[in-house]
Parts: structure tokens; sequence; C-alpha cells
């Protein structure tokens, strides 16, 4: 490349030859649409020679040329190498007076070269890669005309037109066959439809995982690769999204080549143009089967395991009452002992998990409910409830089923052997209540049961329990009040200390 | 009266705590049965008045299917004993009822009792609380 010192260039030669590579278009056959170009530019200038030359290395090629005969010439007496140092263009009147052409020796001998003048073929990205130029033996001292160069201009512009639209081309043919070695690659299956969900498109896995022929799930042919109890609400589902562009997402059993049908997530997304509008949606089946018969094993190990726990209540309890045959004098510590393993047992039922049997028979998990079960044996003649319960209800989990069922264990026993419970007319009030700040209140009131005479001088073992459930393990507060009309219990919860795991899974899902 | 009462239960100990307190009131336990082919078996072969079936049994939950038989097939006085109530919540023909478990002597005691006035036609207005009846159908 000749010294120009006068001129730094923006760019490097090599980002030049790059770019000038990208178009693909050097040493290729000649053009109709760039002949008639140089033709046009030789008639308007009524020069004998027009050129479409783009600089290479060591060499300037011609995608089209008239007058020359040749389609690439070395670089060293080139013209237009010097040119593409200028901004736009160059122009040269009379090369024998031009110190950079005087003695080249296309300019002394033949063809003896007088005058140029060239336009500039610059890349999208600005870089030079060769011009639109114009020869003429004759010298030329008033230079081309004005519109000559205008000419000159648009057609240069027109030549780079055709030159991007190819490379653009070039560019989405190279995009389209990174998305399939992509989409062929990835061990999911993939797929595309057009806006109206006309599926045209699916990746190699599709077809290794279904084992259908190449092009017969197209169109709709989709729907028949699903599980029968599963179709109608995917089709619906899809159609929702096709309708609202809302994301596609549905678990379904999709048909393997074997014939077995495995759980499949389906997801979609659709892609606008500019102005919004669906132009294609694309989408994954990805293989769920292994995660989800994994999740079902896990459900029915659960099931399996409470179940176990549930028996194992019963026979602790059953070892109880026989242990306790022995030794006849420690039946009523047996007694005690046994009704209070059953109010663990019976809490347990209430929140271990559930199979899809049994769960809609049990009702929610709630404390009333739970309540209303453990309460059942103090009912009057007539099968009405001894112990009422109203308020706030409030869900509660495992972790605090102890402590309830312990807690309200003692109270009714206590009840039922010296206060209200133990003559026919007392009755209990049990209210709960959710206060604003989010504690949770509950408030034992015993009524018509025998006179209370001050608070008693030691508190039993039952009193220390149903303590020990509120302040130890459900961080609360418990107070009594011996009150003349019957033994008053005021419990305080803080809010979520029935539901803790819940309370701590929604902590670390915030 | 003494009765002649069957235990369907497959825990062990369970069973055997049951049978003390039957006998404690004065009934006969003529055997215990821990799934169905064993207590289908035991009808078979003797009288039997009333039977408490668990309904998780050794061989799953065939003590619905044991407690229909017994009662329809045997006119056993059938009583399910069960953590699960809901379970028969639409009730089982020809039973007489539920009882939750965990129970105790004088539930199960007061249920039995019940169910055998009731088998023998001596009219019985109040059921212990403890036991949920089934509707009954009219025997054929």
């Amino acid at each position: 490349m000749p010294d120009h010192p006068n001129h730094r260039p923006s760019w490097t030669e090599a980002e030049r030859l790059a770019a000038l590579r990208d178009y693909d278009i050097l040493d290729t056959e000649p053009e109709r649409a760039f002949d008639d170009i140089v033709d046009l530019v030789a008639a308007l200038f009524d020069a004998p020679i027009a050129v479409v030359n783009l600089i290479d290395e060591g060499r300037q090629w011609f995608k089209a040329e008239t007058g020359l005969g040749v389609r690439e010439t070395p670089l060293e007496t080139s013209f237009c190498a010097h040119a593409i140092l200028e901004a736009d263009r160059m122009v040269v009147a009379d090369a024998t007076q031009d110190p950079r052409f005087a003695c080249n020796p296309l300019v002394t001998d033949e063809p003896r070269l007088r005058f140029y003048a060239g336009q500039l073929l610059k890349s999208a990205e600005g870089l030079p890669l060769g011009t639109l130029c114009v020869l003429d033996t004759e010298a030329r001292p008033e230079g081309p005309t004005d519109i000559q160069m205008r000419a000159l201009e648009v057609l240069a512009d027109q030549v780079m037109t055709q030159l991007n639209l190819r490379r653009s081309l070039k560019h989405q043919q190279r995009s389209q066959a990174e998305f399939r070695a992509i989409a062929d690659s990835m061990p999911q299956m993939v797929w595309s439809t057009l806006p109206d969900g006309f599926h045209d498109y699916y990746n190699a896995r599709w077809y290794e995982f279904t084992g259908v022929s190449p092009g017969s799930t197209d169109g709709e042919g989709w729907n028949d690769m699903f599980h029968p109890d599963d179709r109608e609400r995917a089709r619906t589902r899809w159609q929702h999204s096709l309708e609202t562009g809302e994301p596609y997402e549905i678990e379904y059993r999709l048909k393997r080549h074997d014939g077995v049908y495995c759980w499949t997530l389906g997801r979609a997304m659709p892609v606008r143009d500019d102005s919004g509008r669906i132009v294609r949606w694309f989408g994954t089946c990805t293989d769920i089967d292994d995660l989800k018969r994994l999740d079902q094993a896990k459900e029915l190990l659960s099931q399996e395991l409470s179940h176990r726990i549930k028996n194992i209540f019963a026979v602790v309890s059953a070892l109880v009452a026989l242990s306790a045959r022995q030794f006849p004098e420690a039946k009523p510590f047996a007694q005690a002992l046994r009704t209070r393993i059953n109010a663990l047992a019976r809490a347990h039922e209430f929140v271990r998990p559930h199979s899809d049997v049994s769960q809609p028979l049990m009702g929610d998990t709630t404390l009333h409910n739970f309540l209303a079960a453990l309460f059942m044996p103090y009912t009057d003649d007539e099968g009405r409830p001894r112990i009422r319960i109203s308020g706030d209800d409030a869900a509660f989990d495992d972790q605090a089923a102890t402590s309830v069922a312990l807690l309200f264990h003692e109270l009714a026993t206590n009840a039922s052997k010296y206060g209200a419970l133990s003559v026919p007319e007392g009755r209990v009030e049990v209210t709960t209540e959710r206060t604003g700040r989010g504690d949770f209140h509950l408030a034992w009131r015993e009524k018509g049961g025998p006179a209370i005479r001050g608070t008693p001088a030691k508190a039993g073992f039952g009193s220390s329990l149903a303590t020990l459930s509120v302040e130890g393990q459900l961080a609360g507060k418990l107070s009594r009040n011996w009150n003349p009309e019957g033994l008053e219990v005021l419990i305080t919860l803080p809010g979520t200390a029935l539901s803790r795991r819940k309370a701590a899974r929604d902590l670390t899902t915030a | 009266m003494p009765a002649r009462i069957l235990i369907v239960e497959d825990e062990a100990l369970v069973a055997m705590e049951l049978r003390f307190v039957l006998e404690d009131l004065g009934h006969e336990v003529v055997g215990t049965a821990a799934d169905s082919a064993a207590a289908l078996a035991l009808a078979r072969e003797t009288d039997i008045d009333l039977a408490l079936v668990d309904i998780h049994l050794s061989d799953g939950p065939t003590g619905v299917t044991i407690g229909r038989e017994l009662a329809v097939d045997h006119k056993v006085a059938v009583l399910f004993m069960t953590a699960n109530p809901g379970m028969v919540r639409n009730g089982v023909a020809g039973a007489i009822g539920v009882l939750s478990k965990p129970t105790d002597e004088r539930i199960v005691q007061d249920a039995v009792s019940y169910a055998l006035d009731i088998r023998s036609g001596e009219a019985r207005n109040m059921a212990p609380p403890q036991l949920q009846l089934f509707a009954q159908e009219p025997r054929a």
C-alpha cells in the first residue's frame, strides 16, 4: 500500500481486507447488474474505461470492467489504491501533472492514462473496499461535470446496495445453519411454528424421541403424539397462547418411539417483529418423566412412612395398656399416659401427608377441625359438644401438632377431672383470634363447674406440660386465671407459631 | 351375654390389647386375622357374632371388603376401626359403624355393647359419641 503521510486512516489494512472477504465477491463470475453499471458510467463520462474495482491483498480485482480486457492487475500501478485513502472520492484531471501518478507506467506508457474519477465503495461499517471509477486517455483540465460526479456517486451506491444485499443473505443463511446446529445439539426437543400455530420445524431430538418420519408431524400432527387424555387440554392451552401471545407451558405425556408415554414439559415463546406482531413461535419439549416418577415415588414413600408412624402410635398405645395389665396399681398412670399418646396420634393423623384418597376426606388441616376431633368425647346426653369452638381459624402443621394436641388434651382432661366438665351442666368456651398485629390469641374459659377457691398451691404435671408446650415449643405465653366462675386460660402465640414450616418457606421464596 | 368376636387387625400388639379388653367384658375372642384370607376363613369355620375390623391390613386396604362380606354373607355385626374414618364415610352395606382409632377401653366396650344390642333387636336411642353410625339399610 502506498504511503500517504498526510492522511491517517481510521482502519487497518487487516480490518479492510477482512471486510472485503466477508462480501464473498472476489473471484466471482461477471454479473449483468455490475456490467450494466460500468457501461453506464463509461457512457455518462464519455470515457473508454470504467471499472468496479476491489482492492485485494497485492492486487486489484475487477468485478466488472469495460475497456480494460483483464480482470485483475497488480497494486503497484493502481490509481484506486490511492483513492481508497481519500474520504469519499478522488479526481485526477491530468495524471501527468500529479506527482502521485506522473511516473506511473500506466501514464508514461500504454495505455497512457490521463483522467481518473473514482467514487469509494465503502462497506456498511465504513471500510473502503475499492472504487467505482472511470478513466480516460485524454486529460480533462476542466474536470468532470457536477452531474457526472453525482451519477458516479449514485451508481457507486447501487453497487454497494447489491453487495450488501448479497452479504445479508449469506449471513442469514449462516444464522439459520447455526440455529439448526444448536437446535440439533440440544438435549431437548425443539420446534417452531408459524404465527397461526402451524408446526414447520422440529429438531433432530424430536424425531429421535418420537421415531416419526421427518415432516409427518408438520401442521397439526403433533397433537396425535400426545396421550389421549392430554390432547384436549394441550390443544386448548396452545390455542390460548396463539390468541393471546402468552408464553405456552404445559405438562403432558408424549409418545416415545417404543410406544411408552413419557411426561414432558412443553414450553414456547413468541418472536415479534418491530411492530409487535408475532411472526413465529419457538418451543421446547423437555423430558421430565424421570423427575415426575421420582416425585410420585417420593410422595408414595412419604405416605408410607406416615402410615407407619400412625401404626407405631397405635402399637405404643397398646403396649402401654398391655404393660399396665401386669401392674394394676399403675392403671391410672397407664390411662393418663395412653390418653396423651392418643391425643398425639390424633394430631399426627391430622397433619401427616395424605394420599389423594384420604386427603379430601380429612378436611383442611385447621385448628378448629382438629380441636373438634379432639373434643369429640366431650358431649352431653343429646350428643351436643360440651366444648364450643369459635373465632378465627388457623392452619397448623406437623411442627405445631404435638404442642397443640398436648395443650388441649391437658386442658380438657383437667376440666373433666376437676373443672367444668366434671359436672353435667359445665361447659367450656374456646375462642381463637388473629389480631391486627398478626399474633394468635386462644382463650379457654370454663363455666358452670365447681366453684373455685383460689389458685391451687402446686401446678400439676398436666399444667406444666401445657405451659411447656406453649412457652417452649410454640414460643408463646400462657396465663391462668382462677376466676370464681371457672378457670380461664389465655394463650398468646406469635403469628407463625402454628405454621412455622410454611412461614420459613415463604421467607426463602420471598 | 357373652358374644363370639373376631378381631381383624394386622398389628399384633393392638390386636392383643383388644382381645384383653373384650375378654374383660366377658366376651370370647374366636380369633385374630391380619388379612382377608385369614378373616374369611375364620368366618366360614366358626359362628361369629361381632367383628372389629381395621381397614388397613397386611394385604392392603382390604378391610372394607372384608367387613361387607362378613356382614352380608355371614350376618356378623361389623364395627370398623380406623384412624381414617373418612374412608368409609358413605357407609358400608350391612356394617353398623366406624370407630376412630386411637380408641380406649371404654369406647370399645361401649361400642361393642351397642352393636350387640342392635344385633339382638334391643332398642338403643343413643350410640356412644365416638361411634359413627352408618345409615341402616333394611335387611333382606
